[in-house]
């Protein structure tokens, strides 16, 4: 049995949660996307009120992440996210402004599965979603470890 | 200290040598002088006493002949008579040395002139006594005597004797007293010229202790300032180094932050974009366009006069809107990427400027062709630097030369090197379009630009590469008169080292 995969969208700016939302809908992905404009609400939802992840147990997601957040940055998350044994099969995808080397470097060896730069040309950025909604699409999310 | 004050030390030095010079002098001279006087002094004295003695002896040889002549008188002995005779021939000798030794002295000469003739009268009586005793008549020898006695003769040398010895007394005394005063000068004069360059010599020591001090204190506080001026310079070089770390950061943070509300309205200005072909779409549908047929572009839907007229506007705002945003991100991603630059760490490395430059030249081979530009490149000196500044450097600064040529006319671009003390000095030259005096400063600023605007760019070259010159230690200019080309001069340190710069956090 499959579960139908979550996307967590964990975004600030309002904007770019539309836009990506309506990208991700325009490629023809109908999957629930539950979306945060912080990172303190994110964490909740994600490791639940005791913080183990517990909650997660079993639950197929795919994270956007975006790294500049209000209150804290997305690297943490991301940290804590590959560091729990729930959390950690879920593939996270980086959305971010910064195109910046090291910290594309830093993310991959954190664990990311995609780092996507945000590009202000419209197109190239509603193509990486459809892409990316495409993959999504085709990807059997494994099942989290017990 | 002033300068005056070690002018005037140095005078007080010099003056104080110069007087221990002159009282030595003045004393060696001196007690030459002096020494030589008692000397002579003592030589009178010695003369003086001489004088004395051979008066006595004179004295001493008129008694011995007179008393002998007496004995002879009244015994006939013959003893006696040799006697006479003996001290009658040592009188006139004697009478003469006497003579001779009194011959500096009018005063003497009179008196020795005297006793001489009263000498050679008591000779002739002396020798008539011999002749009357010879002869056997002792009584007219005995009554020469008492004539001799009654003329006085005896008392006159006696007398005139007397008055030369005493002469030659009071000479002892004036000259015993004259020697005596002169080796007490030349003893006093010895001692106070002693005391004297004692006493300078102290002072001289005094001085020299005195600038010593002085300088030990001036480069204590030479060392002193000279570690104060390292401290300072460090600290300013911190405060420096961290206001331009600031720099860096604040543009890389507003750059960065500008990006994301520009995300937004790209992206809603594309969604626009889509709402408006819909519109239109569905404006034509309603004006005779079947609608859920294939998909047209709005530019291919039929409209009527004042529709058509409407997309149109409507298309032009979305494109003035989307050109504007296009080049607003280039001109953050423009920041972002010199601030990255600022913050890279250079390699330094050591290239072979030639080879390096001609690497350059032949990946804008092409621009270079389209623009009839032939380029030559003459010796240049190698350096060590950091590659890929170098090579942004020169391929901006022969990208620019082959960009800005005067349009018909076939381009030549020169790019020389030397050195000079320690630096490398490049020239790049070019028989372009030049520029207006009044822009050289300008087109080194961001996003500034100067000339016809008839090429593509941001205005961010020439501020990159100038950037980058700094921070390889290097000054860069330009010399240009409009129309008659440019040359853009880069001056780089032959061997740049990391350790003038901080390694960036």
């Amino acid at each position: 049995m499959t579960l139908p995969v979550s996307i967590i969208m964990i975004e600030d700016d309002d904007g770019h949660a539309r836009l990506i939302e309506r990208n991700i809908r325009r490629s023809g992905v109908n999957n629930e996307i539950i979306s945060f404009s912080n990172g303190t609400d994110a964490m909740k939802h994600l490791f639940g009120p005791d913080g183990s992840g517990l909650v997660q147990k079993g639950n197929a997601l795919l994270i956007l992440l975006d790294l500049n957040l209000p209150d804290m940055t997305g690297i943490d998350i991301l940290r804590q996210i590959k560091e729990n044994k729930y959390l950690k099969a879920s593939p996270v995808v980086v959305l971010t402004t910064t195109d910046d080397s090291q910290e594309i470097k830093r993310c991959y060896e954190l664990g990311c599965n995609v780092y996507i730069t945000k590009p202000v040309n419209y197109e190239n950025f509603a193509n990486a979603i459809r892409q990316l909604g495409l993959f999504f699409s085709v990807i059997q999310v494994p099942p989290a470890a017990p | 200290m002033t300068a005056g004050e070690r002018r005037r030390r140095a005078v007080w030095q010099i003056l104080l040598f110069a007087a221990g010079l002159l009282v030595l002098t003045v004393i060696s001279a001196g007690s030459v002088y002096l020494v030589n006087k008692a000397r002579q002094d003592s030589k009178w004295v010695v003369h003086t006493l001489e004088v004395e003695n051979q008066i006595n002896a004179l004295l001493l040889e008129i008694r011995r002949a007179e008393s002998s002549a007496r004995g002879f008188l009244l015994t006939q002995g013959t003893d006696f008579k040799a006697d006479h005779d003996k001290a009658v021939a040592a009188i006139i000798p004697a009478l003469d040395r006497a003579t001779r030794l009194i011959g500096d002295n009018p005063a003497q000469r009179d008196n020795i002139e005297k006793l001489s003739a009263a000498i050679e009268i008591r000779l002739g009586q002396f020798a008539q006594e011999m002749d009357f005793v010879r002869q056997g008549q002792p009584d007219k020898a005995a009554a020469l005597v008492r004539e001799a006695a009654s003329a006085n003769t005896t008392a006159v040398i006696s007398t005139v004797a007397g008055a030369m010895i005493q002469e030659e007394e009071r000479l002892f005394r004036l000259r015993s007293e004259n020697a005596d005063h002169s080796q007490t000068l030349a003893a006093s004069m010895t001692g106070i010229g002693s005391g004297l360059v004692v006493v300078l010599a102290l002072i001289s020591i005094w001085l020299v202790r005195r600038s010593t001090r002085a300088r030990d204190e001036a480069e204590t506080r030479l060392r002193d300032s000279n570690l104060n001026l390292e401290t300072t310079i460090d600290e300013r070089t911190a405060d420096l180094r961290e206001a331009n770390d600031e720099i860096q950061r604040f543009a890389y943070i507003v750059s960065h932050d500008l990006r994301s509300p520009l995300v937004n309205i790209m992206g809603f200005t594309s969604e626009l974009e889509e709402l408006g072909k819909d519109i239109f779409r569905r404006i034509g549908g309603l004006t005779g366009v079947p609608a859920g047929g294939p998909p047209v572009d709005v530019a291919d839907i039929a409209l009527d006069g004042p529709d058509k007229q409407l997309s149109e506007d409507f298309s032009e705002a979305l494109g003035f809107i989307k050109s504007s945003i296009g080049r607003m991100d280039r001109l953050i991603s423009a920041i972002l990427n010199l601030t990255r630059e600022g913050r890279r760490e250079f390699q330094p490395e050591k290239i072979q400027t030639r080879d390096f430059i001609e690497a350059i030249v032949s990946s804008l081979a092409h621009q270079a062709a389209e623009a009839q530009a032939e380029i030559h490149i003459e010796p240049l000196p190698e350096i060590v630097s950091d590659r890929l500044a170098l090579e942004q450097i020169f391929s901006n600064l022969i990208d620019n030369a082959i960009k800005y040529l005067k349009s018909g006319v076939p381009g030549e671009i020169r790019i020389r090197g030397r050195t000079k003390l320690g630096y490398a000095i490049f020239e790049i030259s070019d028989n372009g379009r030049g520029i207006d005096a009044r822009d050289h400063q300008r087109i080194f600023d961001l996003f500034r630009r100067a000339g016809t605007q008839d090429k593509p760019g941001q205005g961010i070259g020439l501020a990159h590469v100038r950037a980058l010159v700094r921070r390889l230690g290097g000054t860069m200019s330009v010399s240009s008169e409009l129309n008659a080309g440019s040359t853009f001069t880069i001056t780089l340190p032959i061997a740049w080292k990391v350790s003038n710069r901080k390694p960036d956090k």
